[in-house]
């Protein structure tokens, strides 16, 4: 695992709880959570229709886009409910000095 | 002895059905019958990506011939002409005959036609099924200037689409707004101006007269002695329950089939979801049908736990969207029975909400706003009207403030 693939999205107090930030790095956006029990970092587009999840609701571990409610589970992707069927892509999150790091593949 | 479980319609509320069944009954026989010689596919793209050639048409099914195959879920293409619910049979216009323990009705709506005195039946295009879209693309990629009777849902998504193939469209509409069937007035000036603002003309409260052909071309003649001249037609002018086949059995009918809070109907073993039913919602006690997407997959879930014996209230708020041009529209509960509205936002760019209110409590919301703007406050005021939330109003009018402090955990 190398270093230069952790990349720093911002303080741990960027983010409310039950709460996403959108994160833009090079050509890709993600959505970056806050749950109860910590960050958790997914695709920032939902698989089913171009559509930016970070005005999408962030309810327990699930993320639900705000354009046709295609529901997916935060921490492993999965499309839970129609019309998404496509699993959301994760990554890797570390927390350090307070600070938000996402490894990007 | 195994159940045999019949489902009529293959379309969304059938196949979700289906699959709930298998969840629940690892045993039973289940078929589903569709008139198309399609497995279920998704409507929503059809007056959208389809058309703009974003979506194919394989990538519309909801699951493939794979997945029903490993739940056992067998699909026929077929056409029924008589039922017989005394002993419990469907007949085939091929002499076919099913028998069935238990039956599921999802045959869903059918346009409605436009009536003409002259004979120009086969000019009006409709879009409902997969069929009828690609006849729609293919005939209009040699059109230019395409008229649309009905400023409904699909009216305005096909207009949209066909001004962004850089059709000159004319939307004439009978009523004084669009989408004034369920859309409030506010909402729907909103999406009029976006309309006009890409080319589109609309025409309201204005009635067709007459339709006259001239060599390849249409003259269409309103109520007020204006003419529109137009090389392609296309109405979308509402949708009635598709019901001709009970129509002379003891199946209640009324505005489609009649059914209660757990899909069964007036016949015992006998249900029906989606488009077709007319069911009793019991948080607003009343009776309601609905054409949606979400409904369709909701209650066909829920006809599928009833049937296979896990009893199940239907309680879903409903749910609805539209997508034309840069806007998503969305809709939830119902917003015809209030005292109080209240409006979230001014701007289409962050969104524009209107609440409907009764004694305190939201019945529904309207909402639309640049793709992605209304979204997650929509859903959380589905999660309020089901919860019966009596709401901070202050909250609701101010867009800074969020409204999932409403939301009691």
């Amino acid at each position: 695992m190398s270093e230069e693939n952790w990349i720093e999205v911002g303080s741990t107090d960027s983010i409310e709880e039950e709460d996403l930030i959108r994160f833009d790095h090079q050509d890709k956006t993600f959505c970056v959570y806050k749950l109860t029990d910590g960050f958790y970092a997914t695709d920032g587009i939902c698989t089913h229709e171009a559509v930016h999840l970070e005005d999408g609701l962030v309810m327990d571990d699930e993320i639900e886009c705000p354009m046709h409610q295609g529901i997916f589970n935060i921490k492993s992707g999965e499309a839970l409910s129609p019309p998404a069927c496509e699993d959301l892509k994760t990554y890797p999150v570390k927390v350090d000095n307070d600070k938000i790091f996402i490894k990007i593949d | 002895m195994k159940n045999k479980i019949i489902i009529l319609g293959g379309g969304q509320a059938g196949i979700y059905a289906a699959r709930e069944i298998r969840q629940n009954d690892p045993k039973s026989n289940i078929k589903i019958l569709g008139e198309e010689n399609l497995l279920p596919y998704e409507r929503p793209p059809l007056s959208k990506d389809f058309l703009l050639d974003k979506k194919k048409a394989e990538d519309l099914y909801f699951h493939s011939s794979d997945v029903l195959k490993n739940e056992n879920i067998e699909f026929e293409n077929i056409s029924i002409n008589k039922v017989d619910f005394e002993n419990k049979k469907l007949f085939a216009k091929n002499d076919n005959v099913y028998s069935y323990d238990s039956l599921l009705i999802s045959t869903g709506s059918e346009n409605k036609k436009l009536t003409l005195d002259n004979n120009l039946k086969n000019d009006i295009y409709y879009l409902r099924n997969l069929e009828e879209a690609k006849k729609i693309k293919e005939i209009v990629s040699s059109k230019n200037k395409i008229t649309i009777i009905g400023g409904g849902f699909i009216g305005l998504e096909i207009a949209s689409s066909l001004s962004q193939l850089q059709k000159k469209v004319t939307v004439i509409e009978i009523g004084n707004q669009l989408m004034g069937r369920i859309i409030p007035k506010q909402i729907a000036d909103l999406v009029q101006n976006t309309h006009i603002e890409h080319g589109n003309e609309i025409i309201l409260n204005k009635q067709i007269e007459k339709i006259t052909k001239k060599n390849d071309d249409y003259e269409i003649l309103l109520n007020d002695n204006s003419f529109i001249e137009t090389d392609f037609i296309i109405a979308g002018i509402g949708s009635t329950p598709t019901v001709k086949l009970f129509e002379n059995t003891n199946l209640k009918l009324d505005n489609g089939i009649v059914t209660n809070e757990f899909c069964e109907t007036s016949i015992k073993d006998v249900y029906a979801a989606g488009d077709v039913s007319n069911f009793y919602h019991p948080f607003y006690e009343r009776n309601m049908r609905l054409e949606s997407y979400q409904h369709a997959q909701n209650h066909g879930i829920c006809a599928g736990k009833n049937i296979a014996g896990v009893k199940t209230e239907y309680t879903s708020i409903p749910w609805m969207w539209s997508d034309q041009f840069n806007l998503n529209l969305q809709l939830t509960g119902i917003c015809d029975e209030y005292d109080e509205i209240i409006e979230r936002g001014n701007d289409i760019n962050n969104g524009v909400i209107y609440f409907f209110l009764k004694n305190n409590k939201i019945r529904g919301a309207c909402g639309v706003g640049i793709i992605g703007k209304v979204g997650r406050d929509i859903r959380i005021t589905s999660k309020l009207t089901e919860k019966d939330t009596i709401v901070d109003k202050q909250i609701l009018s101010d867009q800074n403030l969020k409204l999932n402090k409403l939301i009691q955990k």
